[in-house]
């Protein structure tokens, strides 16, 4: 290949990969920017609504419902409209099969998978699930909605907030691994029975577990870094004694809180003032990390002349003194 | 050289020596937890905050204790500098450490059991036990719970103003405690106010 044609071909490979650059209506149901549209989208969508939210159990438009199931399936409007789903019809998703009630006996299966849409990103998950420590005794217990609900879930580069993000994202693991209901059921399917390990037990080394995981997500410790640019995370949970256990790893100046967790955080006058990992800051303050090396050098010279001025100090003194006895003696 | 005279109460001296190896201790692991890096030799991340936490409780238990102590021994009088003439006494302080000291010359304000610390030493002392260390307390504490720290300060996380405080009165008593261990050899001999701190006696 010539080299005009390579960086050519660079150019357009990155433009395809790099996170957020498929314009929205690159994906099958993308929200359309028509008003006309919209307002057919936002209707369409409300019928289904007329049932699947609070109000609609509240106020059921027919009385041949079984109302106890209807309340498993409540959906939040205002929830799916901060999702990346938002604007998308739900039949886009969710097919024919559930326009009318009641819905068709088979409409649970042409629900659409991940992957019919973003066929390339699936792609590259799956290849890292594959490896993951849920892949390897329960593969077809783990789906995509597993961990990501598609009405809610939105992808870490646009909630923007650290804080926002950790939740978020520690909630996919957290609802699992500390709900006996839920891991109890996954489990039962594991070739021996495995008691929930606790994790507030298996965290014991780290001091104040719960400060951390408000400030930390799961992932930060038990995948690598991402493999593929396209992808801000890796899917491949490792395995428990490849975690990551050393402290300095975030607490110091090379933290990689700054490159993993803070990669999409707004910039702050934390970098104006000229402190270390200044994205850290607009949301917490890390022992070793954030830190600023001005002050620290300022503070290592004082200690260096202070020690100095005393060894000097010391020195004219034990001379002076030399000198004095031998004048007297 | 035989004149001593009774200065320093056994409370004064096992308080000394238990805030001397807190301060110490919470030096070392401060720093290392400041600096801490995968490639620097310090305590490691984890002990270090195990420890630093423990003696930091420990230190604000022993200051409580110095406090109170003060109170009803009425040791506190002794951080009072007198005056009149409070600034004319330290300058000559100064000048006999920075000249004096190497000629021979003698202390110009001795100890005596009305005045322990001559009117530098009362200031100084005064600032750091009363200013710099409950600083570092407090904000250690804040440290311990940062719940208690606001939640944010010009956009930026709210301990930060917190942990700077803490950071940089803890370098203030390091140094201070430099200077202090140093002017610890300035006696008639150099071992002899180490001495005086365990005994209680000072001798001239
Ligand atoms: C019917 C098609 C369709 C299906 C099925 C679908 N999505 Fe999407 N997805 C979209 C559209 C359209 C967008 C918005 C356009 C965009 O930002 O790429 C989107 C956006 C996203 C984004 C944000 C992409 C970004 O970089 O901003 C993520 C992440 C995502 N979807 C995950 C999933 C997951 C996980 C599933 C399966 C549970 C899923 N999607 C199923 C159509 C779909
Ligand atoms: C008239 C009320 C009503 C409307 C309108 C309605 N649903 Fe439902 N839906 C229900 C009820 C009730 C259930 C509980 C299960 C049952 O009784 O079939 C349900 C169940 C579901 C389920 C779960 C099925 C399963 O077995 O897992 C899905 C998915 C669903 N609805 C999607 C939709 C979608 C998408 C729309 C809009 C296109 C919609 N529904 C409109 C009443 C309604
Ligand atoms: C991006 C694709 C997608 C869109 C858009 C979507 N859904 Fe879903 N929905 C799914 C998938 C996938 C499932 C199955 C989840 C599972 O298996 O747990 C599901 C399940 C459901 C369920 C039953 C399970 C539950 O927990 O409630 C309901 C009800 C539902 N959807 C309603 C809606 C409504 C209402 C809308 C529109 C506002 C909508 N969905 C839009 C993909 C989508
Ligand atoms: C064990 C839980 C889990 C499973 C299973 C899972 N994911 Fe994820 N996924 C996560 C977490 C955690 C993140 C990080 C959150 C983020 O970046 O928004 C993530 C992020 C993503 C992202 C955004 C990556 C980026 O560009 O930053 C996509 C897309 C995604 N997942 C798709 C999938 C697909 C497709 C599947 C099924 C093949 C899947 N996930 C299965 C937990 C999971
Ligand atoms: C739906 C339940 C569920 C969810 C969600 C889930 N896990 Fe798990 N996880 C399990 C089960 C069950 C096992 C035990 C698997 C086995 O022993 O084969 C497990 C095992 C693990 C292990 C232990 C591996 C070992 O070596 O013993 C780690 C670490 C782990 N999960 C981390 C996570 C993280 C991080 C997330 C979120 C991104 C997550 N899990 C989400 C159910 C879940
Ligand atoms: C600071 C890094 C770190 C964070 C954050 C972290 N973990 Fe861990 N985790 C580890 C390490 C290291 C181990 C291995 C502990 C051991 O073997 O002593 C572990 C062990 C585990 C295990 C295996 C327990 C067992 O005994 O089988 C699970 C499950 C787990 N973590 C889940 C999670 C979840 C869920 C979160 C988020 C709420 C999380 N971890 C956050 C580092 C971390
Ligand atoms: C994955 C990154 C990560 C790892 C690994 C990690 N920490 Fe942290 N740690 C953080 C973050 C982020 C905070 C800030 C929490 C906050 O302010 O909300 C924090 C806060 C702390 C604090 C609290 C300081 C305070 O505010 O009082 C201590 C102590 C601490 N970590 C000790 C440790 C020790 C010891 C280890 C190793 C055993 C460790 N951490 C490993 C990210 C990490
Ligand atoms: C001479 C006294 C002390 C010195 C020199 C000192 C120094 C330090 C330093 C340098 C740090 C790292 C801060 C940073 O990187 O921003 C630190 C952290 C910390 N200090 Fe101190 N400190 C002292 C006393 C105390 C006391 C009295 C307490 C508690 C009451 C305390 C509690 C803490 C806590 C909680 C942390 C956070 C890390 C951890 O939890 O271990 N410190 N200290």
């Amino acid at each position: 290949m010539r080299p005009a044609s390579k960086s050519l071909f660079a150019a357009f490979a990155m433009l395809a990969t790099a996170p957020g650059a498929a314009t929205a209506a690159d994906v099958k149901g993308a929200a359309p920017t028509d008003p006309a549209l919209i307002e057919k989208i936002r209707k369409s969508n409300a019928e289904c609504y007329v049932c699947h939210t609070e109000a609609g159990l509240k106020n059921p438009p027919r009385a041949d419902m079984n109302l106890a199931e209807l309340a498993k399936f409540l959906h939040d409007p205002k929830q799916f409209d901060g999702s990346n789903h938002t604007g998308m019809e739900c039949k886009v998703c969710h097919g024919q099969g559930y326009v009318a009630f009641p819905h068709a006996p088979e409409a649970k299966k042409s629900i659409s998978e991940c992957g019919e849409c973003h066929a390339t990103k699936a792609l590259r998950v799956e290849t890292q699930f594959k490896d993951s420590v849920h892949a390897k005794n329960l593969a077809d217990r783990f789906t995509c909605q597993t961990c990501h609900d598609p009405h809610v879930y939105k992808v870490a580069a646009k909630v923007g907030d650290p804080r926002k993000i950790v939740a978020q994202d520690n909630a996919m693991c957290v609802d699992c691994h500390n709900s006996d209901l839920r891991y109890g059921a996954i489990s039962a399917a594991l070739p021996t029975k495995k008691v929930r390990p606790d994790l507030y037990a298996t965290h014991d080394w780290l001091p104040n577990p719960r400060l951390h995981w408000s400030a930390v997500r799961c992932i930060e410790c038990h995948t690598p870094m991402s493999p593929v640019k396209s992808l801000a995370t890796s899917h491949e949970i490792l395995a428990k004694d490849k975690a990551e256990k050393a402290c300095v790893t975030c607490h110091s100046q090379d933290s990689v809180l700054a490159t993993r967790l803070y990669r999409f955080a707004a910039t702050n006058v934390g970098s104006d003032l000229g402190f270390a990992n200044a994205s850290v800051l607009g949301s917490a303050y890390v022992v070793g990390a954030t830190r600023h090396p001005l002050i620290d050098r300022a503070v290592i010279g004082l200690f260096g002349l202070t020690v100095l001025g005393l060894l000097g100090h010391g020195a004219v003194r034990i001379v002076m003194a030399f000198f004095r006895r031998r004048r007297a003696s | 050289m035989s004149h001593r005279i009774y200065l320093l109460p056994p409370w004064l001296r096992i308080w000394h020596w238990t805030n001397a190896t807190l301060m110490i201790v919470l030096a070392v692991t401060g720093a290392s937890l400041h600096f801490a890096d995968p490639g620097l030799h310090l305590v490691p991340f984890s002990l270090a905050a195990k420890i630093h936490d423990i003696a930091g409780v420990a230190l604000l238990v022993a200051y409580g204790f110095f406090v109170l102590a003060n109170i009803v021994t009425g040791n506190w009088w002794q951080y009072v500098p007198k005056p009149p003439g409070v600034l004319a006494r330290c300058w000559k302080q100064i000048v006999f450490y920075g000249w004096g000291i190497f000629w021979g010359a003698p202390h110009p304000y001795p100890p005596t059991e009305e005045a322990n610390f001559n009117a530098l030493q009362a200031i100084v002392y005064w600032v750091i036990m009363y200013v710099v260390v409950p600083v570092v307390i407090l904000t250690g504490v804040v440290f311990l719970f940062p719940d208690l720290a606001p939640a944010k300060i010009f956009g930026l996380d709210g301990l930060l103003p917190v942990a700077m405080l803490h950071y940089l009165a803890g370098a203030a008593v390091i140094l201070f405690m430099l200077a202090h261990i140093y002017l610890g050899t300035t006696g008639v001999r150099p071992t002899s106010l180490f001495k005086m701190m365990i005994t209680g006696w000072h001798e001239e």
